[in-house]
């Protein structure tokens, strides 16, 4: 490399004397360019395990608060809603229950074994008063308490048809809470 | 040892590999008046010079995946607007080599330069200089491409290039010692 070389390189940085338009070439780049990805947030990792995270903090925060504030009420709601059930479908029960019993054309035979399928059934509601205790879905639990109830009611109501032939009772009772 | 030069502005060019607008634009404010002053030696005027900017860093953007890191973006970017250059100078038809017969030089001359040097004399001359020769200076000189570089930019041998090379800055230093 001879001085001249050697010069001009040294002042390499003195050919670079001008200054171009960045925005205005910038606006022309970006309209060449493909349309920016825009990742959705709910697609984002990051943003993932931020929700994922916040939703938990917020579930414990709620379950917590329903423990200590709000589950007394509830559970207040759904004991009274079960009393009301009970006290409706049990004195139902009860009476078609009677009315088996006292029925001149039933053998003992015949009504001990029917009254068995009664009993299993009454053995599942008591399971079922258990799984209140827990207290895992309240609404659902109670609905399956009511189903016994009409299920143990509409046995009886349909061997009692059987035995009064055509009979036909016209009380709809208890199939509507 | 320091750390791979070749990786130079790695975080941002990731990010624009994934097509991150603001890392785009970053990366685009560190470089476009580096590319811009190549593009005005290449070509010599302020509109063609924005042209190849402009499509040489839309090049760069959409090609950027295959940008492995050999050289540094720098570099990479700047073989982009010296061949977009060279094509946009082809596509005018403007000799990018000069049209003398090609000459070998066996020896390697020493220029003397008995006059005290200039910048802004230097930047006249090769202003002065026919299209072929002031490609060939810029590349070798400003550029800092090798003849091996050139010869690939323009389609020569690099023996070719050396020869053109010798020629144009002989022609260079005649035109400085008139100014």
């Amino acid at each position: 490399m001879d001085n001249f070389e050697k010069y001009v390189q040294e002042h390499k940085n003195e050919f670079d004397e001008h200054k171009a338009d960045r925005e205005m070439l910038w606006a022309k780049i970006e309209g060449d360019l493909p349309e920016q990805k825009v990742l959705p947030l709910w697609r984002s990792r990051s943003v993932g395990i931020a929700a994922s995270l916040l939703f938990l903090v917020g579930l414990a925060a709620s379950i917590g608060f329903f423990a200590r504030n709000g589950a007394t009420e509830q559970t207040q709601f759904v004991d009274k809603e079960l009393i009301d059930i009970d006290t409706h479908y049990m004195g139902l029960v009860s009476q078609q229950i009677e009315l088996l019993q006292n029925h001149p054309n039933l053998s003992q035979e015949d009504k001990k074994e029917f009254l068995g399928f009664i009993n299993e059934l009454d053995a599942e509601y008591k399971v079922l008063r258990l799984e209140m205790n827990k207290n895992l879905d309240n609404e659902i639990v109670l609905e399956a308490i009511v189903k016994n109830y009409k299920k143990r009611i509409e046995l009886i109501e349909n061997l009692l048809d059987q035995i009064n032939g055509s009979k036909i009772i016209d009380d709809d009772y208890g199939y509507t809470l | 040892m320091g750390p791979n030069i070749h990786f130079t502005h790695r975080t941002l060019v990731e990010k624009c590999k994934k097509g991150h607008r603001n890392a785009q634009y970053e990366l685009y404010t560190l470089y476009v008046d580096a590319m811009y002053n190549i593009g005005y030696r290449m070509l010599g005027n302020k509109e063609d010079a924005e042209d190849i900017v402009q499509e040489s860093f839309v090049r760069a953007f959409k090609n950027l995946e295959t940008f492995n890191y050999d050289s540094t973006f720098g570099a990479w970017l700047k073989r982009i607007v010296i061949n977009s250059s060279i094509n946009h100078l082809k596509a005018k038809r403007i000799p990018i080599v000069p049209l003398e017969a090609h000459e070998f030089h066996l020896t390697e001359e020493e220029t003397v330069v008995d006059t005290e040097i200039d910048i802004q004399k230097v930047k006249k001359g090769i202003a002065e200089l026919p299209m072929g020769y002031k490609q060939i200076i810029n590349l070798y000189l400003i550029e800092g491409y090798d003849h091996i570089e050139i010869g690939a930019v323009l389609g020569i041998s690099p023996s070719t290039s050396k020869s053109q090379y010798h020629r144009a800055k002989k022609k260079l230093i005649t035109i400085i010692k008139t100014l």
